[in-house]
């Protein structure tokens, strides 16, 4: 044993130092280090779940914007062809109060033409009777009764066919 | 003009003709070159002869007993290196790692793959520190014995003789024994914790079938009898020589690491001694090949003694 240096104390010192060496390396190297590794696999496991999560909510949120354009484009093509449908309504209602406005007015011109006309005829009826009278005045150079004459002119242009409506 | 990346051709060829000239020189002034030629190299050329000295020598001599040898050096520079230089790198430990962490890093992370693709995630954080510790500290010891200092540097002793400030520490056959004797109490520590005393024994000693031939003979069977004390004895025969390789592990663990690193260390001084120039570099590109040979054996077999004593073994049991 002593030929190849076998030596108790020497062998007692270098299991120390082999311990010393493992003590001081597990707190200094394996434990930060391993710490450190699993923090970060722990870490990265989290962010690829967070990812996945991510990504499915995505596709989710996509799916629901898609559903929400379709259901919005449906409702303004509903509101388009209401407005439309309105539209023709309204334009409907208003050449149908045009019509009757227009017919009122017509109607109005042509009672107030009636009236006019009833009017004149009556001045008329009355410039013929004093121009008969006047006439017959003339003629005769006589007056006999005024009153009595224009009643029986009055008379006369009630019987004739023309001047009644 | 070479334009490519790297050396040009004709600096390639300066280097090549360089290092021939010093070949061809380390050959003329070795040995072998002067007795072949005839010639006395200068003085300042010559290697000593290489003596091979198995004990480490003592450096300080406290008493008869306490002695600190250049190998103790060694070991204790080893030691300080290795820690100095991991707490340097894990002395900020960041998510996000800086170069140095990243050493650190490199480093525990291969070696855990290493534990885990044989022991399985859940011991290879038992298995771990000491697997590791082994491995780095025989391959600190065996790259450590490359550095120039080493076996260069010496006090001169009464009588003349040169000796070595530092010597590899693996050299030493206190060392292996050392790491040999720490691998033992590990694995034999991790049996009884994973079985218990009596079960960790009883993996050893398979006591059922003496047992039953004793019972055997007691109610007057002879032939079963018999038959189970002899295989009781067989059985325990089995268990001794169970018990007997678990120490000879320790001798062959010593053994392998002490001699490997030995007969490098006397391959490189022979070598140096005969051409010293040049020619030692290709086995010192050996000497870091088997120091990490070396070390990945002693921590791999401690590794698989350990999940052997770990793992609760079923056969013995069936009796």
């Amino acid at each position: 044993m002593e030929g190849i240096g076998i030596n108790l104390p020497l062998l007692l010192a270098f299991l120390v130092n082999f311990i010393i060496l493992f003590v001081l390396l597990s707190i200094v190297l394996y434990r930060p280090v391993l710490r450190m590794l699993d923090e970060r696999q722990a870490r990265i496991r989290e962010a690829m779940e967070q990812a996945e999560q991510i990504k499915q909510q995505a596709a989710r949120s996509e799916d629901e914007i898609r559903a929400q354009i379709e259901k919005a484009r449906q409702e303004g093509q509903a509101i388009i062809a209401q407005a439309a449908l309105m539209g023709e309504k309204l334009t409907e209602e208003a050449r149908e109060s045009a019509r009757k406005e227009s017919e009122a007015i017509i109607a109005k011109a042509r009672a107030e033409i009636q009236q006019e006309r009833d009017r004149v005829i009556e001045e008329l009826r009355h410039e013929f009777a004093d121009i008969a009278v006047m006439a017959a005045e003339k003629v005769i150079r006589e007056t006999l009764d005024k009153e009595k004459h224009r009643r029986l002119i009055e008379e006369t242009l009630k019987e004739s066919p023309l001047l009644n409506k | 003009m070479n334009t490519g990346p790297g050396c040009s051709v004709r600096i390639l060829a300066w280097i090549a003709i360089i290092l021939l000239v010093f070949l061809a020189i380390g050959f003329a002034v070795g040995p072998i070159g002067s007795k072949l030629l005839g010639i006395q190299a200068p003085n300042f050329l010559s290697v000593p002869k290489p003596h091979v000295q198995l004990p480490a020598e003592g450096i300080i001599h406290i008493n008869r007993m306490l002695v600190i040898t250049n190998t103790l050096l060694a070991s204790w520079l080893t030691v300080i290196v290795l820690v100095v230089l991991f707490a340097f790198c894990t002395r900020r430990m960041k998510l996000v790692p800086d170069r140095l962490q990243n050493f650190a890093e490199l480093i525990v992370e291969s070696l855990l793959n290493f534990i885990q693709g044989a022991a399985g995630e859940k011991n290879a954080r038992t298995l771990f520190p000491i697997v590791a510790t082994i491995f780095l500290y025989v391959i600190t010891n065996a790259y450590m014995a490359l550095l120039p200092f080493f076996g260069t540097i010496g006090i001169k002793e009464a009588g003349d003789t040169f000796v070595p400030l530092f010597r590899s520490a693996n050299t030493d056959i206190n060392v292996p024994l050392s790491i040999a004797i720490m691998s033992f109490i590990f694995v034999e520590y991790w049996g009884l914790k994973s079985l218990g005393v009596l079960r960790y024994l009883n993996s050893f000693f398979n006591l059922g079938q003496l047992r039953e031939g004793i019972t055997n003979l007691f109610k007057g069977k002879i032939r079963p009898a018999i038959t189970g004390i002899a295989f009781g004895f067989i059985n325990l025969f089995v268990g001794f020589l169970e018990v007997f390789s678990h120490f000879i592990r320790i001798i062959s663990f010593t053994f392998r690491l002490f001699g490997n690193m030995t007969a490098g260390e006397i391959l490189l001084l022979v070598v140096c001694f005969l051409v010293p120039f040049i020619a030692t570099i290709p086995f010192y590109g050996l000497e870091l090949l088997i120091g990490f040979i070396q070390a990945l054996i002693f921590a791999g077999l401690t590794l698989v003694f350990g999940i052997i004593a770990l793992t609760p073994h079923t056969e013995g049991e069936h009796s």
